[in-house]
């Protein structure tokens, strides 16, 4: 059980070492040997960094711009970086290096679509919608992803890389930059809003209105 | 060991967390059916053709060019002559300018540099550190630097690099606008303004300060630490906090909060009022606080006396319930780990975040200029 005094723990959870930690090292030190290669030209070198990261950048984007443009901008994101590695100063920043271009990828896409929509509102952007399919699984799905895209940005986002994704919360740690505590408490808190919202919102009778 | 199976919940581990963390445990139907269900959204795509990058060139010593060589260090030493010479004649007039800057290039008008005019047809100028850019009524600028992000500088705009290293990246905002987007590390990016720090937070934000020193930040994506003066205020997405020279930072707000809030809110934060005042205004804010003014509420707990605080308690407590280790005790004596754990209920970001980042640069903060 977590303290008060545990804010430190926190920060430092997942430092630690430990096989999983130490899996993950190793992939950083891969990354480091491929941005170096992908560096000098080498292509197939960054298809292996594409292979490893375009889930975390997929699921990143999903979180913030609407689904039918997500495979266009993850690309756009790729290429980007590409064209860009060679001002990357840590190649085991990797990660979280890429997670900040995909974030400013999808704010670029939505200053250029007009009007601008709230940052908040994403998730009305999005053209699935509850009971939109024929097929219930379909909708189901939708529904549930409607849920997901309500909550708050950290939460959705976390819960898109482990649910939609199906990456781990180590995983996503490794992968985006972030602390394993961080994860964890993203996780657990967004589980918690969604299943409470799944329970009292998935009748399909319309968006949760904010209680005033 | 520690493979972030820490508990960072005040509750007992359960298997529902162990699966939802790494899939270890007992599964939990739940979660694997919102796999299942969820995963059509998965990313399958495959990849694409990535264009050719071209290859950094490295020096290498081929026979060929050894036979270049007593023409290449004849040449070398002239230029090194030239070199030393240059910097003989030109050393009691050292620019400021240095490698490491901003990229800056005109959007509208023509921004300065110093003295030095940049006109859209330009492309990009440097701007280094010790350097100011300015823009007068009818121009713009764009900054970017690789590593950091991208500013936006609208017009009447005065703004000062203050250092660029691979550390912290600062800049002072005299009086103007900016739009910021920063890909930097959370914690890297500051911005001194006349009455506040802001310190970037993995985010993008628009700044303004006026001409008597007086700032907003409106945050549009992540958030924003703003501190001055022992006050501190933490800006999410969707709020915006006012800061006034020699007072800081006010208390952060949701510009959707109703107009009564708002006015209240400003007069306890800047005005000079009567204890008698700041008392109504105080029962006003919490009068008309929604769920989402919990952020409100939260930062207003450390600014209220002693016989206030236990409104604002009462009032975020029913908007926001306390996690079960925080007591109300621990909160009138202003707690800090108490206030933290309870801050992370709002449901905004984890304040772990901040606490880290704000040890890292405090201490290497220049003192902000108050007018």
């Amino acid at each position: 059980m977590a303290r008060s005094g545990d804010r430190g723990d926190l920060l430092a959870a997942g430092l630690g070492p430990g096989p999983v930690r130490e899996q993950f090292a190793s992939e950083t030190s891969a990354d480091a040997t491929w941005v170096a290669a992908a560096r000098d030209g080498d292509r197939a070198a960054f298809g292996q960094l594409y292979e490893r990261y375009a889930r975390m950048v997929h699921g990143v984007l999903l979180a913030k711009v609407p689904v039918g443009e997500v495979d266009d901008l993850v690309q756009d994101v790729f290429i980007r970086a590409l064209r860009r590695l060679s001002t990357l100063r840590e190649a085991a920043s990797f990660g979280a290096w890429l997670a900040a271009i995909a974030r400013n990828v999808a704010s670029d896409y939505h200053r250029r679509s007009v009007p601008e929509e709230p940052l908040t509102d994403d998730a009305s952007d999005n053209e699935i919608q509850c009971g939109m399919s024929s097929e219930d699984q379909d909708g189901s799905a939708a529904a549930i992803f409607d849920a997901v895209m309500s909550l708050s940005e950290a939460y959705r986002e976390t819960l898109i890389l482990r649910l939609v994704e199906g990456m781990t919360g180590p995983e996503i740690a490794a992968r985006t930059g972030m602390t394993h505590g961080s994860v964890r408490v993203n996780l657990h808190r967004g589980m918690e809003q969604l299943r409470t919202k799944l329970r009292t919102d998935l009748r399909c009778d319309g968006p949760e209105q904010e209680k005033s | 060991m520690d493979t972030g199976n820490n508990r960072t919940e005040n509750r007992p581990s359960t298997n529902s967390d162990d699966y939802l963390w790494d899939r270890s445990g007992e599964p939990d139907s739940e979660i694997q059916r919102l796999e299942v269900l969820l995963g059509k959204f998965r990313h399958e795509s495959p990849p694409p053709v990535f264009p050719e990058v071209v290859r950094e060139r490295r020096w290498t010593f081929f026979p060929w060019r050894m036979r270049l060589f007593p023409a290449l260090a004849t040449a070398a030493v002239a230029v090194a002559a030239i070199v030393a010479m240059t910097f003989l004649v030109y050393r009691t007039k050292p620019t400021p300018t240095t490698v490491a800057g901003w990229d800056v290039s005109s959007v509208e008008g023509t921004p300065r540099i110093g003295e030095k005019t940049i006109s859209t047809k330009e492309g990009t100028s440097r701007l280094g550190i010790g350097q100011m850019l300015e823009t007068d009524r009818q121009s713009r600028a764009s900054l970017q630097a690789d590593d950091t992000g991208k500013i936006e500088v609208d017009p009447s705009t005065r703004l000062r690099l203050l250092s660029m290293g691979s550390g912290l990246k600062r800049i002072a905002l005299d009086r103007g606008t900016i739009h910021t987007f920063i890909w930097a590390p959370p914690g890297q990016f500051v911005v001194d303004t006349p009455s506040a720090v802001t310190v970037d937070l993995g985010c993008a934000y628009t700044l303004q300060v006026d001409d008597s020193g007086a700032g907003m930040v409106r945050t549009s994506l992540g958030w924003v630490g703003f501190k001055l003066n022992g006050h501190e205020s933490f800006i999410p997405a969707g709020a915006a906090c006012a800061t006034r020279p020699k007072i800081g930072p006010g208390n952060p707000y949701f510009e959707d909060a109703s107009a009564e809030f708002r006015s209240a809110l400003a007069r306890f934060d800047f005005e000079d009022s009567t204890p008698q005042q700041r008392a109504h205004d105080v029962a006003i804010v919490l009068g008309e606080a929604r769920n989402r003014d919990a952020l409100t509420l939260w930062h207003l707990l450390a600014r209220v006396d002693e016989g206030q605080r236990v409104l604002v308690y009462d009032r975020l407590s029913q908007l926001v319930p306390p996690p079960a280790t925080v007591t109300k005790e621990g909160i009138l004596r202003l707690d800090r780990p108490m206030l933290d754990l309870w801050w992370n209920e709002l449901g905004f970001d984890d304040i772990s975040v901040w606490r880290h980042w704000e040890r890292s640069w405090v201490g290497t903060a220049t003192p902000v200029r108050e007018k």
